[in-house]
């Protein structure tokens, strides 16, 4: 006579238990009321007792498996002790496992035919927002809904719905949606003439109307940021830099090397890994870089971490992965965050020489410009005058056009690069 | 983080940084709390701060105003609402109503934290909802947590309010891991827009919440766009917050657990209809608990409080019938 | 006289225990759910108060399983109600917290602290109105002792001279909070003594519960007034499933399983012989096989039907002979 241990239902909330340890081995003899195992649950250590005596047939999940509740754990074969009488155990029926439920699942209900429960009234009726939209648009619900060719009640959907069948065609529909225009006007412009897109755009040139884009989350924050940090006091110096020591290594663009350039200058000097809090500087023990990053409209100032630390490679891929996500829209918080200095990369675009604004909080933004014929280009260095003075500035240029032309340097991390 | 690790971090950090603040109810002490919810705070802030009373609600609220009234800042527990009831009085005729009737002169800077709604067949005295009967009440503010971000924040604030608050915690979130962050400005006081939609607003609260949120995932594959907000205070309402969410989509849902009679369903509806009413293309819809007594058979129970089955049918149905 | 007892006690308390083991059981399969509550350890309270006590009310709180067993509910019908099921004594919708049976004159289990103790009062008053001369037995942990309820019925029970028999099963523990933490007397005899005669027996001994409530019954009929007796005991589980009961050291549990009701009842009778080794193992395997059709029975019955929701919430009847 086998009896099914099961992965016991300690409490009300508690969907799978893991088994901590078995007290009892197989074919030991276990005792009604003894503990066989320690089972973790809930983030608490529950004892299984045994509700039969009998020996310990077989284990059937072991120490540190998660098991659902209900599961059977172990099987316990019911006999009296080995030494003891002969007679016989209590008849017992074969306990019914409850059945396992798919909690979490999403259980639908058959569809019910729904055409017979919509609503249906008398002609005149419709929801106080279609009312209004009627009347915006000089619409009588109820004479249409005598002629059936609005239902009742009326419903904003239907109004709009009946407005296309009338007066637009549904692209020029879509356009109105698109330009936020009020129908009403057009239908008075156009007369009682059904309108079609090519009018529409017509429409539009002739009264010189906007398409309106509302300004994205990301973008106000950016807007707000560059008009904070314009007010901070700020100056700007210009070099000219030799890139012709650079070798060319596929997947590595000047991006990269310069990323990785600027970034290990920044360790040389604390102040470019500062930000200014209250009435202190908070030094940052790595090089963290921001990067402009354009995707269509929106820039996003993506950072990539402790540049010190990695190779041209890693920030290659690391560069791929955050342009990525800016793409599909799912930067993090982190993504963007925790950089003392930026660098904007116009030059890719072959523009010579430029100057960029301060990222709020940030010491500095490096606006990088074409790389010319004789392999040089401009590096513009908008500083924060609060957090870096003109002399670790000047400093500060001079150290990263050396390591340009640092060979040894460059050899180094070229290595790093494959 | 669980929602009940959330709590106690709250009132950890609470009992960190102010020395004032105290903790009193049933079981909350050396035995770490029935929902474990002050589990280890006896053993680093001892028995004079984290205080073990026997089984006498009234007396526990009753006891934490006093205390508020001469500069602590306790946070009394409950073990459930169903008990509270036997605390009506100190909370309902002294905690909402002493700094009026002393023209100000007495703050009570106090929290009354329990836990409320159904588990799992806890039968009609435990399972209760009971957020109207706090709510109705003037001179309280009545919080919720929905998940382990507004219990960590929503308790932290509470406990740092000058007002005294109810703040109403669900039983069967306890042991749910929610993904949790510390946010700079959380306000209590504010909704949250949990989803964006276009078509319809969903209002709901604490477990509901998320029943909801899974009803909108399926109404979504039905074409219907839900954008779900999430009431956090449920005194005062952030009706602010609803409004513009409704002017956008003309539709009001609210979903809860508690019955649907006097329900916070039919202030929000009301108060829609008041100021909204030329901005809805359709009648509000409330998907409720039934107005029975919670049943201990588990069929039954699930038969008597909204399921994500029954709002999205709920609102399929009713969108249909409303020219959605 | 005493085998006929000794074989009552042993039977019931033994069928107590058994069924209990079974449920909880049952409980770990999932088969039962909610708040389960254990009376093991304590049997011979339940069993030899019912019993001696006889006829009259008899008001319990949510541990009452053995109460309503030695009471007289038939077993098949207690199981039923904890598996939910629509054959229960309360159609599954009350669960194990709360069985009724007013033709048994057993009115529950009641899951709120303290909250029958006036009901007891009340029913014996009514009962007093219409000469009824059975009296009340209402039974209660000590944590109740410490409810303010507590206090207003042993008030009111004396000022209106009513025959309750207060019977207080103090197990030292409320929920996980020693009494000593939140009492002011351990022995809650203490607390009442100036108002009523208050005795306390071991209640590990049937005999002396039975003894001592038979002496109690008598007071009630002659002088028509309240008595109070406290029984000290132990229960050997958790507060409830949910509950380890880790709170307690190992060698206290030890020392009362040590005083197991049931084994030293039937030490004691085999002794004496007022019981022999061949009527146990007979009264044993009857027991099993009550255990085994209980839970068969609650497992071949139906669920409660749908409609059964909405039933039983209000009576529905006029009273019609109120001659007004």
């Amino acid at each position: 006579m086998d009896y099914e241990v099961l992965m016991p239902q300690f409490s009300d909330t508690m969907e799978r238990g893991k088994i901590v340890k078995w007290l009892k081995r197989e074919g030991e003899y276990v005792e009604k009321g003894e503990t066989i195992a320690e089972i973790e649950a809930e983030k608490a250590i529950m004892e299984l007792q045994s509700f039969r005596s009998g020996i310990l047939k077989k284990i059937l999940h072991g120490e540190n498996e998660e098991v659902k509740v209900g599961k059977v754990i172990a099987i316990i074969e019911i006999t009296d002790k080995p030494v003891q009488t002969k007679e016989t155990p209590p008849k017992e029926e074969p306990k019914k496992m409850p059945e396992e439920k798919p909690k979490e699942t999403f259980v639908k209900e058959e569809r019910k035919e729904l055409k017979e429960v919509k609503k249906s009234m008398a002609p005149g009726f419709a929801s106080p927002y279609a009312k209004v939209l009627a009347k915006e648009l000089d619409l009588d619900i109820s004479e249409f809904q005598k002629m059936g060719k609005i239902p009742s009640p009326a419903h904003a959907k239907d109004i709009e719905k009946f407005l296309t069948e009338r007066y637009f065609t549904p692209r020029a529909l879509e356009i109105i949606k698109d330009y936020q225009i009020d129908p009403k006007d057009v239908i008075s412009y156009f007369g009682e003439r059904k309108v079609n897109e090519d009018m529409l755009i017509t429409y539009i040139e002739n009264n010189e109307i906007p398409k309106k884009i509302s300004v994205s989350f990301t973008q106000k924050t950016l807007i707000e940021n560059l008009t904070k940090s314009i007010q901070n006091p700020q100056y700007r110096i210009t070099d000219k830099i030799n890139a012709s020591f650079i070798p060319y290594i596929e997947g590595i663009t000047y991006t990269h090397w310069f990323i990785k350039i600027i970034g290990d200058s920044m360790m040389y000097f604390d102040r470019l890994r500062a930000k200014l809090k209250g009435d202190s500087y908070l030094i940052s023990p790595n090089a963290n870089v921001g990067v402009a990053v354009g995707i269509g409209e929106e820039l996003y100032n993506v950072v990539i971490k402790r540049v010190n630390k990695k190779t041209l490679k890693e920030i290659s891929e690391e560069l791929q992965t955050l342009r990525q996500k800016a793409q599909e829209s799912r930067l993090s918080p982190e993504d963007i965050k925790g950089a003392t200095l930026t660098i904007s990369n116009l030059g890719m675009f072959g523009i010579m020489q430029f100057d960029a604004i301060l990222p709020f909080e940030q010491a500095c933004i490096v606006a990088i410009g074409a790389i010319d014929e004789n392999k040089t280009f401009y590096a513009t260095f908008t500083f924060d005058h609060r957090i870096v003075n003109g002399l670790t500035g000047a400093l500060f240029v001079k150290h990263v056009k050396e390591r340009f032309t640092d060979k040894a340097y460059l050899k180094l991390l070229s290595k790093g690069a494959k | 983080m669980l929602y009940r690790e959330a709590l106690n971090l709250a009132l950890d950090h609470a009992m960190e940084s102010d020395p004032s603040v105290v903790i009193l109810g049933e079981d909350v002490g050396f035995y770490g709390g029935n929902y474990k919810v002050t589990d280890g705070l006896y053993a680093k802030y001892g028995e004079s701060r984290v205080i073990d009373t026997p089984i006498a609600e009234n007396s526990i609220v009753g006891t934490a105003i006093g205390m508020a009234m001469v500069g602590l800042r306790p946070v009394a527990e409950i073990m459930t609402a169903n008990f509270a009831m036997l605390a009506m009085d100190q909370i309902v005729n002294n905690m909402a109503k002493l700094r009026y009737m002393s023209g100000g002169k007495i703050s009570l800077p106090m929290v009354v934290r329990m836990p409320q709604g159904v588990a799992k067949q806890l039968a009609a005295q435990h399972s209760q909802s009971l957020e109207h009967m706090f709510a109705s009440v003037p001179g309280i503010y009545v919080f919720c947590a929905s998940d382990s971000i507004t219990a960590y924040h929503g308790l932290l604030s509470a406990i740092r309010f000058d007002d005294p608050v109810i703040f109403l915690e669900h039983v069967a979130l306890y042991a749910w891991d929610f993904p949790f962050e510390y946010l700079k400005n959380f306000d209590p006081f504010s909704a949250r827009i949990v989803k964006e939609g276009k078509d319809v607003t969903v209002v709901s609260y604490l477990k509901s919440l998320h029943d909801t949120l899974k009803a909108c995932e399926q109404l979504e594959k039905e074409g219907i766009s839900c954008e779900v907000i999430d009431l956090v205070s449920l005194r005062p309402i952030d009706f602010e917050t609803i409004y513009n969410s409704v002017k956008k989509t003309k539709r009001l849902v609210v979903v809860h657990e508690a019955p649907k009679s006097l329900g916070l369903g039919a202030e929000i509806s009301a108060r829609i209809s008041e100021e909204l009413f030329y901005y809805l293309d359709a009648p509000p819809l409330r998907v409720c608990g039934e107005e029975v007594p919670i049943p201990y058979n588990r069929n039954l129970e699930l038969m008597s409080i909204p399921t994500p089955e029954k709002i999205y049918r709920a609102i399929l149905d009713w969108g249909k019938q409303n020219g959605l | 006289m005493s085998q006929t007892l000794a074989e009552k006690f042993y039977f019931l308390m033994k069928l107590g225990r058994e069924l209990e083991l079974r449920a909880k059981e049952e409980y770990l399969k999932g088969n039962i759910s909610g708040f389960l509550h254990l009376d093991i350890g304590q049997e011979a309270v339940s069993v030899g108060a019912v019993v001696g006590f006889g006829k009259g009310d008899l008001f319990c709180p949510y541990r009452e399983h053995v109460l309503a067993l030695a009471r007289g509910m038939d077993p098949k019908l207690i199981i039923a109600e904890l598996f939910g099921k629509y054959t229960g004594v309360s159609k599954g919708k009350g669960g194990s917290m709360h069985l009724y049976e007013p033709k048994l004159d057993f009115y529950g289990g009641n899951a709120i602290v303290g909250a029958h103790l006036s009901h007891a009062v009340g029913a014996a008053y009514a009962r007093k109105l219409r000469n009824e001369k059975a009296g009340v037995l209402v039974t209660f942990g000590d944590g109740a002792t410490n409810a303010g309820s507590f206090f207003e019925a042993v008030n009111l029970a004396v000022v209106w001279k009513v025959p309750v028999l207060f019977l207080c099963i103090n197990n030292y523990y409320a929920i996980g909070t020693r009494i000593d933490r939140v009492s002011a007397f351990k022995d809650t005899y203490l607390k009442v003594k100036d108002y009523m005669p208050a005795v306390q027996v071991d209640g590990m001994d049937v005999f002396a519960v039975y003894e001592a409530v038979i002496e109690a019954k008598k007071y009630l009929e002659e002088y028509g007034k309240p008595y109070y007796i406290e029984a000290i005991t132990y229960r050997f589980e958790g507060h409830s499933m949910a509950d380890k009961g880790d709170y307690r050291s190992p060698r206290e549990l030890e020392m009362f399983k040590k005083k197991d009701p049931i084994e030293n009842l039937k030490k004691v009778a085999l002794e004496k012989g007022w019981l022999t080794q061949e009527q146990v193992n007979l009264m044993d395997s009857k027991i099993a096989q009550i255990v085994e059709e209980s839970v068969e029975f609650a497992l071949s019955s139906p669920e409660p039907p749908p409609e059964e929701l909405y039933r039983d919430i209000y009576c529905g009847s006029v009273c019609e002979d109120i001659g007004v």
